[in-house]
This record gives C-alpha cells, sequence and structure tokens, in this order.
C-alpha cells in the first residue's frame, strides 16, 4: 500500500507542494527537449529524403562541434571558424552525396543504413585524426554565448542563461526549417521526393541536389546540437550518444514528421526529468537513462505509427 | 488526325538505340523519329521494351549503343531532371503521384521548375514569390478545369479511384507545360467511359497545346484511333513502322500479336 502510494499520489502531492521546484524541473526537461528535437528534426530530414535511418547523425554532432573547437585550438578566430564550419559541413554533404549515395541508389533500405554506419566509423577517426581523441570545451564565451544564470522566486528557480540562448537559437532555427521546408520549392521538392522518387524525378526535381541539401541541413542543425550540448558538457565522442535518444522521439512522433520530432523531443525531454526526479529515487535514481526508450516502448505498442506519422495504407 | 497537323520538323530522333541489362537484350537496334505535334504510337506485345524506351527517352536508363537527338541537339547520358529541364514530360504505368498530397498540390509540383523566385522570399511568401505563386496557381487552376476534376482538387490523391488518379497525373504532366509529352498506357485498367474522356483529352491537349505526345498503349481501338504513327516493337526489335492502316495490314506485326506457328 505504502508502494502504491508512492508511485501513484506521493509525487503529485510534491508537485503541487513545491510549484516552483515543478517549474524548474519542467525547463530543465524543455530544455533538454528542444536539443533532443533538433537532433530529431536532423533525423526525419534524411529519412524523408532518402528513406535511410542516418546512423551518423550523433557523431556529426561531435564532428561538427569538434571542427569549430578543434579550429579555435588552433589559432582561428571564433568568428572565422564558425563560418568554416560551415563550409566543412557543406563538403561533407556534397562528399557523401557524391561518394556514398550516388553509387547505392536503388539499393534497399539496409544497404544505405551499413552505410551510414561505416560514415559514423569513419568520421569518428577523421576526426581524431585531425583534432585528437582527448575531450575539449566548447568556446562558450567566444561565440558570444552567455554563462550567467538568472534567478527567480527568491533564488528559487535558477535558469542558466546558455539554456535560455540555447532554447531561443533552437527555437528559431525550427522556425526558419518549417518555414524553409513549407514554403519553398526545395521544400516541395523535398516532400515529392519523400513521396516518390521516379515520380519527383520526372517533374525535374535533382535527386542528387537534394540529397545535398538535406545532409547539409542535417549537418547545419548538427553543428547547432553539438555547440550547446558542448556548452553543458563537454565536446568528446561520448557526445554522439545523445544522437540515439532521438530513437525513442522518432517513435513518439513518427519517422516522417517534422512537427513530430519537436513534439516528440518536448515530451520525451520533460517526461524524463520529470520522472526522474519524482519516481526516480523510487528504484534508486537514474531511470533518466532508460525512461525514454519504455516510454517508446510503451507507444509501440498502441500506435507505432506515431503522434504524426502518416498511417501507410496499401490499396491492393 | 491527319497529317496536315504536322510541320514535318523532327522534334526527336533515335538512332540505333541498343539497351541490355546484363546478358538481357531489352532494346537492340531501334530507329525512330517523332515529328513536331504529331500523336506517334509505340505498342507491341508484353515485354517488347516499350517502357524501357520511353524510360530511355526521359533519362531513366542510360542505352549502351546509340544516340538521341532532342531539339536538333545531341545527347547520350541525360538524367531525368535534365530531361524534364528541357520539356520532357510523362505519366507512369503503375501511377507514380504524391500521395499524401492533395490534387492540387500534385500538379503544383509540376511547376516544380518554373518556380524562380530566390528561397528567401518564397519562404516569407512575399515580394516576387507571392506573384510567382498566384501565376502558378492560375495556370494550375486552368489544367484542373481542363480536366474536369475540380471536385477532388483538395482530395489526397490516395484516396482517389484510380482512373482519376491517372488524370491527375496526366495534369501533373501538363503543368510542366512539355514540348512532349510521354504517356506510359494512360489507359490501362479504365472502363469504356473512362477510355473516352482520356482519349478527349489526348487530342484536346495535342490540339490546344501543340503538344507532341509519345504514346504507348495495349488497347488497339484507342491507337488506331489517336495515333498518326506508330512503331511496333517485339522483343525489343521494332519489327514495323508506319500509319494506322498499314500496320494493321502488316504481317509481322499480326504474327507478333497472335503468335506464330513454326512448321519445320
Amino acid at each position: 500500500m505504502e508502494f502504491l502510494t508512492a508511485i501513484f499520489i506521493q509525487p503529485f502531492f510534491d508537485m503541487v507542494d513545491d510549484p516552483v521546484l515543478f517549474l524548474q524541473v519542467i525547463w530543465e526537461g524543455f530544455v533538454t527537449g528542444i536539443l533532443y528535437s533538433l537532433i530529431a528534426f536532423g533525423f526525419v530530414l534524411i529519412f524523408k529524403a532518402s528513406g535511410v535511418f542516418n546512423f551518423a547523425q550523433g557523431i556529426m554532432v561531435v564532428f561538427a562541434a569538434l571542427t569549430l573547437v578543434g579550429l579555435h585550438e588552433n589559432g582561428v578566430p571564433a568568428f572565422i571558424a564558425l563560418p568554416i564550419t560551415i563550409v566543412v559541413m557543406y563538403a561533407l554533404a556534397f562528399s557523401v552525396e557524391r561518394l556514398v549515395l550516388r553509387s547505392l541508389v536503388n539499393q534497399p533500405d539496409i544497404i544505405l543504413f551499413m552505410a551510414t554506419i561505416g560514415l559514423t566509423f569513419f568520421l569518428i577517426g577523421f576526426g581524431e585524426f585531425i583534432f585528437g581523441g582527448e575531450p575539449k570545451m566548447m568556446i562558450t564565451e567566444e561565440l558570444l554565448l552567455p554563462y550567467d544564470s538568472i534567478t527567480f522566486f527568491d533564488d528559487m528557480l535558477i535558469l542558466q542563461e546558455i539554456d535560455i540562448a540555447a532554447s531561443v537559437i533552437a527555437v528559431i532555427a525550427l522556425i526558419i526549417l518549417a518555414l524553409f521546408l513549407g514554403k519553398t520549392k526545395i521544400g516541395i521538392a523535398l516532400r515529392a521526393v519523400a513521396d516518390d522518387h521516379q515520380a519527383a524525378l520526372s517533374v525535374g526535381v535533382s535527386l542528387n541536389t537534394i540529397w545535398v541539401v538535406v545532409w547539409f541541413i542535417s549537418g547545419i542543425i548538427a553543428l547547432i546540437t553539438g555547440i550547446m550540448w558542448g556548452a553543458k558538457s563537454d565536446v568528446s565522442f561520448a557526445l554522439s550518444i545523445i544522437a540515439f535518444k532521438a530513437l525513442p522521439v522518432l517513435i513518439l512522433g513518427g519517422f516522417t514528421s517534422v512537427p513530430g520530432a519537436i513534439v516528440g523531443g518536448l515530451i520525451i525531454g520533460i517526461g524524463e526529468k520529470i520522472g526522474e526526479f519524482y519516481w526516480g529515487h523510487l528504484v534508486g535514481g537514474s531511470i533518466e537513462g532508460w525512461l525514454a526508450y519504455m516510454i517508446a516502448l510503451v507507444f509501440l505498442f498502441f500506435r507505432p505509427q506515431g503522434l504524426f506519422g502518416e498511417k501507410i495504407i496499401e490499396r491492393v | 488526325m491527319s497529317a496536315e497537323n504536322n510541320t514535318g520538323d523532327v522534334l526527336l530522333s533515335v538512332d540505333h538505340i541498343s539497351l541490355a541489362f546484363g546478358g538481357v537484350k531489352a532494346l537492340t537496334d531501334i530507329n525512330f523519329e517523332i515529328r513536331k505535334k504529331e500523336i506517334f504510337a509505340i505498342i507491341g506485345p508484353n515485354g517488347a521494351g516499350k517502357t524501357s524506351m520511353l524510360n530511355v527517352i526521359n533519362g531513366f536508363y542510360h542505352p549502351q549503343d546509340g544516340e538521341i537527338h532532342f531539339k536538333g541537339l545531341h545527347r547520350k547520358q541525360m538524367r531525368p531532371h535534365e530531361a524534364a529541364v528541357q520539356g520532357i514530360a510523362r505519366t507512369f504505368q503503375n501511377v507514380a503521384l504524391f500521395k499524401g498530397m492533395s490534387t492540387l498540390n500534385n500538379i503544383m509540383a509540376g511547376r516544380n521548375l518554373k518556380m524562380k523566385a530566390n528561397l528567401f522570399w518564397q519562404a516569407l511568401y512575399y515580394g516576387p514569390a507571392r506573384k510567382e505563386e498566384m501565376e502558378n496557381r492560375k495556370f494550375v487552376e486552368d489544367i484542373i478545369d481542363f480536366l474536369e476534376i475540380q471536385a477532388i482538387r483538395r482530395t489526397p490523391v490516395g484516396k482517389l479511384p484510380y482512373g482519376l488518379q491517372k488524370r491527375v497525373e496526366l495534369g501533373r504532366a501538363l503543368a510542366m507545360e512539355p514540348e512532349l509529352l510521354l504517356l506510359d498506357e494512360p489507359m490501362a485498367g479504365m472502363n469504356i467511359e473512362e477510355k473516352q474522356d482520356m482519349c478527349r483529352f489526348i487530342l484536346d491537349i495535342n490540339e490546344q497545346y501543340g503538344t507532341t505526345i509519345v504514346l504507348i498503349e495495349h488497347d488497339m481501338g484507342v491507337v488506331m484511333d489517336l495515333s498518326e504513327r506508330l512503331i511496333v516493337l517485339d522483343y525489343g526489335r521494332k519489327i514495323a513502322e508506319g500509319n494506322p492502316d498499314e500496320i494493321r495490314g502488316n504481317q509481322a506485326v499480326i504474327d507478333a500479336y497472335l503468335g506464330v506457328a513454326h512448321t519445320n
């Protein structure tokens, strides 16, 4: 009985009891969640355009952040290193299309998936070769990102300025991307490609261009995520693990849905923080690591296509 | 339809085209010419290489041998989107539409190449992009009226019956304002009424827009009524070429369709 109370009643009392603390937990969850959303967005883009789950998305986050920090370490000023990193991400997108995707057109999805695993290991090796394998500090200050904190309610609610900046930048990035995909010719072409490769080709969409564009956008998203996440921890290859958090996000939101990626990211981010804080102690803590996957698993039972995913109906 | 419709100028010429997949010869030494503003048919039994021929023309397949001249320009290795840029549009044997989108958006997708405003204005839907969108929208509405599909403007195409899907697909191809329109079995799986509608549309397109049309079709009645000239393929080879009357009486064609008793 006591145990049931601890699960079903006590946590909610705690929430009401200390609303400021609850707010703090939600905020922490929101900040994590918006970064999950960004990563998931990168996955969705590539999945829509080429039907492949890009295993390398996580390592692209690390690679982008590493390039930025590495350039700065070698004496390049931060505001020159940033555009150079963007150019590097473009070069990466271009090479992936030329060297990997183009020669694998019309191959089964699993082959493309394997290719992205290969790309992952290539990027790990390449990154280590150029910039070394030891963890680095993100150049937060040099990029003029704030690092103070603001407090409310007599210091009870503490918001890190970097978190606020991260959320604002992420939200702006998501809005720009949504506009870009919804309204522009490339956005419409991307939807066309996602629906039917052959038909898209026949109306004059160049698959090769679309692939470069989506990989480049994913690279930019990886860079933004890398900067923000790197500022919270440090820049190391372990960072690529966060990309796996995008998996439950995608299961929740649907692999093909952009709004799904955003909402899914927030649900997972906020859900795991609340779960950790109010329920985690019941099983000795640290449930943050796996709660997201449990949520996704439960979701799979009831809505396998995700919140916003398209239900695939085959007409025979 | 008769010869007065022809200007006689060659729009597309196919010279000695051969295409093989590994050891399988899909097309062997094919020659023909398509003249401006004509309706040209490609017929033949199943597996004769008709669709392969269309795929070669719009760049899906690259032939190992031979040359294609389009609008007088030589081309060998061409990608499908380049074909589209040059003014070749097509429909597919198994309807290939953007199933998640509405009829309107599918046809709008055909205007892809006509959108020129830069991405910045497009994203904001302002300035030149707005004007451009209106113009394209007007064009698409005209096509919708022309094909008499006003009622399904907003319907996701995945939900439409097959006959209407084919019509939307034709609309999307028309939206590209093509000079050469390739139709791969536009009437397959249709009932007689739908076929009659489709025939009317094809003739009207040819007359009103002056579009040159290449047609693959199994319904011989349709082919003989619509086309001015046709070629017959069998096992990847051209076995006959001519106007419908000549083809009707051609012994090789009759043999190909009915089979020949091989006597020793």
